[in-house]
């Protein structure tokens, strides 16, 4: 009878996840209620967690709860603490949610809702959460090594060296695009960008606090800097309000990128309890709790998206970045879907801290089921938008014009109603000068959350506030990960430039760490410069090449996974990392090519390179903007030649793997496993 | 029952450890779990000379040493991600 009724239940749930797919897919009066989208995303969860990792766990994986985990084999109650699987999940899913899956999705509903719904949907059950869950238990059984020991040990030499360059190019990028996506949502706003500004006495305030007043009481020091942060969102209207406040804080692209590049390079060399740890205790707590409010608001307003299911620029012509859906909104959808980054994190803390190898699953395929969820709430947000204010709001200056009135008529043109006051009643009505050219994602994401917000509280009398809130939510976050990036950056750099210079490898030696963190800020903050001088927005070069970096680190992580099965005898189950590693390699190299060879300017990187030289040489650009161009073709040359060496690495890497597996496969090399040797628990079985 | 009586200790307490507020607890109980252990297996076997492992020879950490030192180690890795 129980049977029978858990029949009954899974069998409603599969079918009202069936239904809402099916009405998200081929409901074409729109618009589409928001609850749909909620349905038939949580509906698929339910289904693939229960059944599809249930799969994976038992027959692929084989978790075995009788054998000890490292957290229990080598406790020093520092890295490796035995830690209960709903406290687990929390820190590993504050470690993997991070902007990606907010400005993805953001981005990509310029193809309409349905191909970043689907994706987001589908690649996180089928491809996300599998890479997390068994790169997670690879980890675990290897005493916690990293993706680069594993690829090393398992696929090759050339393998983990591979890794490790996949993960600096990806942070260098990673770090250029999160800082640009802060510029564009901050620049001419002197709200945002006072109330950004505050958070940095707020957290000098917070480490001090917890270095020496009450040294790791992490809670109270956070709900203080929570309260501190609100003041300033809120105090930030009469800044804006004051002329003389307001133009101390209204600063240019090129200002603000200068600024954070310095800020990058003060917080990497910064003692870290100083600056690093409380903004990014402060920025934990807001993410979670900003996320939390998002999904309470959207379930609560249930708003409708005026976004058609897909809009004309399916045909790769969109304004927010060039190129089809295939492979274009697979690259940009990374961290919503698959993320090679959560493989670091899966290889990092987590495994060390796992209690039994069972809670692999809730954690690993758990945690990015809701990262995935995050991304169709933003998702939901953007395409809640009038589609002509989501597209004036993400176009760049260079594709829409400059003014307004330039800008309505350009995007009428393209079939979406806009007029001109609409624009500046929202930017008033937001509390921003103007909202028009405002790429990257933040701003039009955080109108949308706005008015999820304010239709829970406020209304329209919180709409500025709640704006902002939205936009420092972004902006925070965004400035955590560039801490803690640059500074893992600088230990990377420093390990690698200490084979060449012994003295630049020592950890200690403060001109090793000046000198590396100037290596590291440097490297982003060439393609930081690069995109705030670019005349497309910098985020049509900057986003698909950061995309194409970490579907590349996906590539490697998935490469490792297919062969731990095959050395574990799992021939028969390889298709489970197998199909979504081919899927990868088939986007990240059609992207590649593209990016590199089409002959559409928008796209191609040398293409675009080729026009601005053919404008030198036939005397169309002014002189005195001759160096600019130079500049503009260097730099498309460069884009070219990073996106070469990483489709480069991925075929080598292919290469490698293909010959190691053949090998096993044909009983020309053992297959020898580098787990660590089991020892059974000693732990009671099923305790937490 | 004991569940629902309990439950807004239980998510004070699941509050503290997701944040890092327990953090400083949990390396005591984990420190004197593994030197119990330890102890428990010298006493079990001959006890040999020459240093002992981990814990049982490191001295516990003031809250303030190990917040620092906890610090240090979280961020000379990867613990955020895009």
């Amino acid at each position: 009878m129980k049977s029978l009724l858990k029949i009954i239940l899974w069998a409603a749930i599969a079918l009202a996840g069936a239904g809402a797919l099916a009405a998200i897919a081929f409901e074409r009066r729109e618009p589409l209620n928001a609850v749909w989208f909620v349905v038939a995303a949580l509906c698929t969860y339910l289904v693939a967690y229960r059944f599809y990792s249930k799969f994976i766990a038992a027959k692929v994986l084989a978790l075995d709860d009788t054998r000890a985990t490292p957290a229990e084999r080598l406790e020093d109650g520092h890295d490796f603490v035995p830690t209960s699987k709903w406290v687990l999940i929390g820190h590993h899913f504050a470690a993997i949610a991070g902007p990606g899956p907010l400005v993805g999705p953001t981005l990509a509903a310029q193809f309409g809702y349905l191909p970043g719904t689907l994706w987001l949907i589908v690649g996180a059950a089928l491809g996300g959460c599998v890479q997390d869950f068994i790169i997670l238990f690879c980890s675990i059984r290897r005493d916690g090594k990293s993706l680069g020991q594993m690829a090393r040990e398992e696929v090759s030499k050339r393998g983990g060296m591979i890794a490790l360059l996949a993960v600096l190019a990806i942070m260098i990028i990673l770090l250029a695009v999160v800082a640009l996506v802060i510029v564009k949502a901050l620049k001419e706003s002197p709200w945002g960008t006072f109330t950004l500004a505050m958070t940095i006495p707020i957290a000098l305030l917070m480490g001090i606090y917890l270095r020496y007043v009450r040294p790791g009481r992490v809670l109270e020091a956070s709900l203080g800097g929570v309260a501190l942060v609100m003041l300033a969102v809120v105090s930030g209207q009469w800044v804006n309000a004051s002329p003389a406040w307001s133009s101390a804080f209204t600063l240019s692209g090129p200002a603000l990128a200068l600024a954070i590049i310095a800020y990058g390079y003060a917080a990497s060399a910064l003692p870290v309890w100083l600056l690093l740890a409380p903004r990014d205790y402060l920025s934990a707590f807001i993410k979670v709790g900003a996320i939390a409010a998002l999904a309470i608001g959207v379930i609560f307003v249930r708003p409708t998206l005026e976004m058609p299911a897909l809009t004309r620029f399916v045909d790769g012509n969109g304004p927010v970045f060039a190129g089809k859906i295939f492979p274009f909104c697979f690259i940009t959808i990374a961290c919503g879907a698959i993320s090679g980054f959560h493989a670091l994190i899966s290889s990092g803390t987590t495994p060390k801290m796992i209690l039994r190898e069972s809670h692999a699953r809730m954690i690993g395929y758990g945690a990015m089921l809701m990262e995935s969820f995050v991304g169709v709430m933003a998702m939901i947000a953007a395409c809640a938008l009038q589609p002509g204010v989501y597209f004036a709001i993400n176009s760049p200056a260079g594709i829409v014009g400059k003014t307004a009135d330039a800008a309505a008529a350009t995007i009428r043109g393209w079939g979406y109603a806009l007029d001109p006051q609409t624009m500046s009643a929202l930017a008033q009505r937001v509390g921003e000068h103007t909202l028009l050219d405002r790429t990257g994602g933040a701003p039009s994401l955080a109108v949308g959350m706005a008015q999820i917000f304010s239709g829970t509280i406020g209304g329209e009398r919180l709409l500025s506030i709640w704006y902002h809130f939205a936009i420092m939510f972004e902006a925070l976050f965004i400035l955590t990960v560039l801490d803690a990036g640059t500074r893992v950056g600088r230990f990377m750099v420093q390990e690698l430039g200490g084979h060449l210079w012994k003295p630049l490898g020592r950890s200690g030696s403060t001109a090793g760490i000046l000198a590396t963190s100037a290596l590291m800020v440097g490297a982003w903050g060439y393609f930081l410069w690069q995109g705030v001088q670019d005349p497309l927005g910098g985020i049509n070069s900057l986003w698909p090449l950061f995309g194409i970096a970490n579907q590349l680190l996906a590539c490697v992580a998935l490469v490792v996974a297919t062969t731990i099965l095959l050395k574990m005898g799992r021939e028969r189950w390889i298709w489970v990392t197998l199909a979504p590693m081919v899927w990868l390699v088939a986007i990240t190299m059609t992207a590649s090519y593209q990016k590199i060879f089409s002959a559409n300017s928008r796209i191609g990187f040398l293409s675009q390179a080729n026009v601005l030289a053919t404008q030198i040489a036939s005397g169309a650009i002014p002189a005195e903007k001759f160096a600019v161009t130079q500049r503009l073709i260097f730099n498309n040359r460069l884009d070219a030649a990073v996106t070469a060496v990483l489709a480069v690495m991925i075929l080598v890497l292919l290469v490698e793997a293909i010959g190691e597996w053949i090998a096993i496969l044909s009983g020309r090399k053992a297959a020898v496993l580098h787990e660590s040797p089991y020892i059974a628990t000693k732990w009671a079985e099923g305790g937490d | 029952m004991t569940i629902v009586r309990n439950w807004p200790r239980n998510i004070w307490s699941w509050i503290r450890q997701v944040s890092g507020d327990a953090a400083y607890e949990n390396y005591l109980r984990s420190t004197r779990r593994v030197a119990r252990a330890e102890m428990a297996r010298a006493g079990c076997c001959t006890i040999h000379a020459g240093p002992s492992t981990r814990a049982t020879s490191a001295h516990l950490l003031t809250r303030e040493e190990f917040y620092l030192h906890a610090l240090r180690r979280r961020y000379s890795t990867i613990s955020r991600c895009c």
